[in-house]
């Protein structure tokens, strides 16, 4: 049974295998410490958008080849403060064009190389994706962070949550999966200032263990130079390291875990991102625990997460191997969450709620202790 | 001025109607994996997304689904506009199966029940869960539960609602013979669901395949059941 469906290449483009959603997202926000600070209306931060994601999936007549995704969102900020899910809005004042997601995948690009068994064999196991996606750290990959206002630790750890790669992702067996990139390392622009970018490499368990067990996981390591304004501005020995430009010798090991479970009222889920390692000579930990409970009819959650970064600032820089652990100095937030969720569907095709998010950060590297109350209507559809 | 021109052409893509994904789809959340572990001589595969209502007809089949299922269809998770998502699976240039999967709204959450079947005859290969929330999800996923149904089509879902009333100890009620695993009190809404969802599965199969050619088979069996029912 055939579908209408021009024979035209926009038939075919907009056709079989394109999809287009759109998005508005209202956020406001009051920060105890903006309003403390006599900052513009009391401390409250605004920030409208209306957005769009296109994804097409390209086919032969035996094969789904490649895939192409692109987000993008047009913000409106004013009185910008800090919030979980907008770090990256400090420069953007007023309007801004965003893009997110960038990217296209190849799947399994070697099989023009290959005869039939060797195809059969590899099925799966050799995918490229080149462009703008999630850090391969964490649980980010398998996480759909853009709109919830909660956000998992790779944006507060490394500067970004997003960096521009390359390379190959795929199933190693049926236990386990890869994803290993080289990445620029510069976060929201594609830029080259010096630094040679990042290697990261993630092996995560397989999505047998998530339908059989509710459970995911993974360990990943990331090494080499990325930009990140902020760890420059935090720490004295970075700063001093990086002399005078911005590239941050990094070094990151992590592993991860969420495990969901049902209850006779809805599901628990758990997560946990745990990471080491250094920024030039200081050492880094992070912390990410977090708790969600959705009712049975998807309609109603709570959640409630830990964060914490522990960096051991030096005062002037050591050589990178150097470990010295003064007890560091910490950025801390215990955060709560409930959300109405008009639609909540699988696969996160069709999103409508409204969230309440208040975060309370018990210690901060700069900056003062802080309560910061956000609330956001969301859909995505 | 620029920011208007920005936001204007931002606005109207908010107007343009959504595609695809505007309602919840089943797809396999690994397919090459997945796929290799139902055919390992496979080469490659080919996703196909279908959609009533982009399709010819596609109203009358959606009534059709409602009334070959025999109850309501939920408004989440079966919806005019739920997008499917077909696997195709090749060895070489040679087609050897389908995949197919869909939702199904059960006590505990939602059903997700696949299907792998033939490409010629549209026996089914295998069934199996990709998630199921239940507390009867064990005893479902059971193998020796889930094998009974290999070889079935949908042909054996239409004969059994004659023989269900008609003939309720015949032999040749294949869905009939069926042992059910044992779920207890709790489970059976979920059991039940579950075979709502492998029919639905083969009626979507036979309207975005197959070209409808297990029709003939419902329009038997309700003529014989409303012989029936009137002697």
């Amino acid at each position: 049974m055939k579908q209408d469906v021009e024979p035209t290449f926009f038939g075919n483009l907009l056709g079989e295998g394109f999809a287009f959603r759109k998005e508005i997202m209202s956020l406001i926000s009051r920060s105890s410490d903006a309003a403390s600070l006599g900052a513009a209306a009391d401390g409250l931060y605004s920030r409208q958008s209306v957005g769009f994601e296109i994804l097409k999936k390209f086919s032969t007549k035996t094969a789904t080849v490649a895939a192409f995704d692109l987000q993008m969102r047009f913000v409106r900020r004013d009185n910008f403060h800090e919030v979980l899910n907008d770090v990256e809005g400090a420069n953007r004042s007023g309007w801004f064009l965003e893009y997110h997601n960038f990217y296209l995948d190849f799947y399994n690009v070697f099989n023009p190389l290959l005869g039939d068994k060797a195809r059969s064999s590899n099925v799966g196991r050799f995918n490229l994706r080149v462009g703008r996606f999630y850090l391969p750290f964490g649980l980010n990959l398998q996480t759909d962070t853009h709109g919830p206002v909660l956000q998992l630790s790779n944006e507060r750890n490394f500067g970004f949550e997003r960096d521009w790669y390359a390379g190959f992702w795929g199933s190693i067996n049926p236990h386990l999966n890869y994803d290993m990139y080289y990445l620029l390392g510069s976060g929201y622009n594609a830029a080259f200032n010096g630094q040679s970018g990042l290697l990261g490499t993630r092996v995560s368990l397989s999505n047998k263990y998530l339908n059989e067990y509710g459970l995911e996981g993974g360990l990943a390591f990331m090494t080499g130079q990325r930009l990140s304004q902020h760890a420059l501005e935090r720490s004295p020995s970075v700063m001093m390291a990086a002399a005078g430009g911005e590239v941050i010798n990094t070094m990151r090991y992590g592993a991860d875990m969420r495990w969901r479970h049902l209850v006779p009222t809805g599901s628990i889920t758990l997560t946990a991102e745990l990471s080491a390692g250094r920024d030039e000579s200081d050492k880094v930990i992070t912390q990410l625990y977090q708790a969600d409970y959705l009712t049975v009819n998807r309609k109603f959650g709570a959640s409630v997460q830990y964060r914490q970064f522990n960096q051991g600032i030096q005062g002037t820089p050591a050589p990178m191997s150097r470990m010295d652990w003064n007890g560091g100095r910490t950025d801390a937030s215990i955060i709560g969450e409930l959300s109405w969720y008009f639609r909540n569907d699988l696969g996160n095709s069709n999103l409508h709620w409204i969230k309440l998010n208040v975060e309370r950060k018990t210690e901060a590297i700069q900056g003062r202790q802080d309560t910061i109350l956000t609330l956001q209507y969301y859909h995505y559809w | 001025m620029k920011h208007i021109a920005l936001l204007l052409p931002m606005l109207l893509l908010l107007l343009l109607p959504a595609r695809t994904f505007a309602a919840i789809g089943c797809t396999l959340s690994n397919p090459a994996q997945d796929l290799k572990y139902l055919y390992p001589e496979m080469t490659t595969y080919k996703e196909e997304l279908r959609q009533l209502d982009q399709m010819k007809n596609g109203a009358d089949l959606f009534k059709k689904l409602r009334a070959r299922l025999g109850s309501d269809l939920d408004p989440v998770y079966e919806s005019y506009e739920t997008p499917y998502t077909v696997y195709s699976i090749f060895k070489g240039s040679d087609l050897i199966g389908i995949v197919h999967g869909v939702n199904v709204p059960g006590k505990g959450g939602v059903i997700q029940v696949f299907i792998s079947a033939e490409p010629g005859s549209g026996e089914i290969k295998s069934f199996f869960f990709q998630r199921i929330e239940s507390p009867a999800a064990k005893a479902l996923k059971k193998k020796d539960f889930r094998e009974q149904f290999n070889g079935l089509t949908l042909a054996d879902f239409y004969k059994h609602d004659y023989f269900a009333v008609a003939e309720p100890t015949s032999d040749k009620d294949k869905v009939g013979r069926i042992a059910a695993p044992d779920v207890g009190e709790a489970g059976k809404q979920d059991y039940q669901a579950s075979l709502r969802g492998l029919r639905k599965n083969l009626v979507l199969l036979d309207m975005f395949v197959f070209g409808l050619k297990y029709e003939a088979y419902y329009q038997r069996s309700q003529e014989s059941l409303a012989k029936s029912k009137a002697k």
